[in-house]
């Protein structure tokens, strides 16, 4: 029987690494949003800014996850 | 036998398999976006099967292999003939069938295989089935699965709460943001698993059409299986299984936003990383572990283990009973044309009696979800009411108060801030 661990192994390196990244910069750009409510009115933009940012890092990351699987982009 | 007729069959049963696939796992991606109420019921599945509709076309790398090296085929195994694969598809669609009737999510790829092996056990033998190809590829990926996806939601449940966690000082967590990106990772988890299962049934009929002789073999699916394929998993996902989403979004645990995120990314991490490495995990399994791992993740969660048990029973059974169905309507096609007649009968009143069963207690777009729908729409109206409730006895006692004198002005703001911390923790914990 030949089970390939490694495949395993890698998958969930994977699946950990980017499930992490896009929750943690989308709850980023949650928390950051809740800030920006609750700041002054001048930092409020700032702040704001930095939200859609985050959520844009979050969009990226997802749209490189459905690059890799289609191989009509590769 | 007419050799058309059998491929034909098997076309058309093949297709009705790839729409029980889609209502089937239409709660994968979408249970827990209705669960929270991200999208409206009826949008979700409308949304999903568009999406799986996408999927489908995206990519046909995993249909090229179906059976996956599972059943020795090709010289010094065996030949797969039409008929294996009419019985496999009886057997894989029949308990797709009665799991759906149970509301249980189970693997719609563990059905096929077992439908599969059990008609290529009584079609050629014991020898026909590469053990060890099952134990690597079908029943440890069904544990590691997951195990996998249901730590990584789990860890990225605690990450979406810690990095949400303010001060008491602040307004509010505002967790009510991740409703809004569950639209989009839900949506991802349909694209994927239109990607994943749609080509199951693709290679199944390109199977069919290559052991029939009316295709070339080691050519990929023609553009008119990838076209339907796609179709009926779309239909099948739109058309809804209602009893399954109600097990996922509110039998296993409640879920909240910043956990069904959270699942759902996990969700798809480990769908889209599977396959592109190379090896299907089943899209149920993963999605049924991370919602358990996101259960486990959120304090004051409780998962409800006799329903999980419940899945995993359903799951030890996926294989072998799939594969007794299907060696059992391979034992009685053997008998010739006959045989092959009576397979379809049977296979179609089974499923129609199903259906008349499942009419009796139906579960709709309307209903899945109740409990919690309506429960958190009480317990909003009841806030509301409430807090109105509060405001006016308070206006009505400073109006006693004043009535009486400018007595404790102090013990009044006291009363204020107190309510107010207990409508802060309230909505936190609605949250």
């Amino acid at each position: 029987m030949n089970i390939d661990w490694l495949a395993f192994l890698i998958v969930a390196v994977a699946t950990l690494v980017s499930a992490l990244f896009v929750v943690g910069s989308y709850g980023l750009g949650v928390r950051l949003l809740a800030v920006a409510a609750d700041a002054p009115e001048t930092r409020r933009p700032a702040y704001r800014g930095l939200a859609y940012l985050s959520f844009a890092v979050a969009a990226v990351a997802v749209g490189y996850g459905i690059y890799l699987i289609v191989p009509a982009f590769h | 036998m007419d050799l058309t007729f059998i491929v034909a069959l098997v076309v058309v049963l093949a297709l009705f398999f790839d729409f029980t696939n889609g209502f089937h796992d239409t709660a994968n991606a979408m249970a827990t976006p209705i669960a929270t109420g991200a999208i409206k019921p009826k949008t979700a599945v409308a949304l999903a099967a568009v999406l799986n509709l996408v999927g489908a076309f995206l990519s046909t790398e995993v249909a090229k292999t179906v059976s996956g090296g599972l059943i020795r085929e090709g010289e010094g195994g065996i030949q797969i003939t039409p008929l294996m694969i009419f019985a496999g598809l009886i057997g894989a669609i029949v308990w797709n069938m009665i799991t759906w009737l149970l509301g249980l999510p189970s693997s719609s790829s563990h059905a096929l295989f077992g439908g599969l092996i059990g008609a290529a056990i009584v079609g050629a033998g014991f020898q026909a089935v590469d053990y060890g190809v099952v134990v690597s590829k079908v029943l440890l990926p069904a544990i590691l699965a997951p195990v996998i996806a249901g730590t990584v939601a789990y860890l990225a449940t605690k990450l979406a709460y810690w990095i949400t966690k303010r001060d008491e000082s602040a307004s509010s967590p505002k967790r009510g943001g991740f409703r809004y990106g569950q639209i989009f990772s839900s949506s991802l988890v349909a694209l994927a698993h239109g990607t994943n299962d749609a080509q199951k049934t693709m290679g199944v009929i390109t199977l069919v059409l290559i052991a029939g002789g009316f295709q070339a073999a080691g050519t990929g699916p023609e553009f008119w299986v990838i076209l339907s394929c796609a179709l009926a998993i779309a239909i099948g996902t739109y058309s809804g299984g209602w009893r399954i989403i109600r097990t996922m979004g509110s039998g296993l645990t409640e879920v909240k936003p910043a956990q069904g995120f959270s699942a759902e990314s996990s969700t798809a991490s480990a769908i889209l990383a599977s396959s592109h490495l190379g090896f299907a995990l089943s899209t149920t399994q993963v999605a049924s572990g991370s919602v358990i791992g996101s259960g486990l993740g959120r304090k004051g969660a409780k998962v409800r283990w006799d329903t999980a048990g419940r899945i995993g029973i359903g799951w030890l059974l996926t294989l072998p009973a799939a594969g007794a169905i299907g060696a059992l309507a391979a034992l009685i096609a053997h008998l010739g044309m006959v045989g092959v007649v009576i397979d379809a009968v049977a296979g179609a009143a089974v499923i129609g009696l199903m259906y008349i069963v499942s009419k009796r207690n139906q579960v709709g777009h309307d209903n899945a979800i109740s409990d919690v729908d309506q429960a958190g729409e009480i317990v909003k109206i009841k806030r509301k009411k409430k807090r109105k409730a509060t405001a006016k006895k308070r206006s009505k006692q400073q109006a006693e108060l004043s009535a009486d004198g400018p007595e404790p002005a102090a013990a009044e703001t006291a009363r204020v801030g107190a309510t107010k911390n207990h409508e802060g923790t309230d909505e936190g914990a609605a949250r």
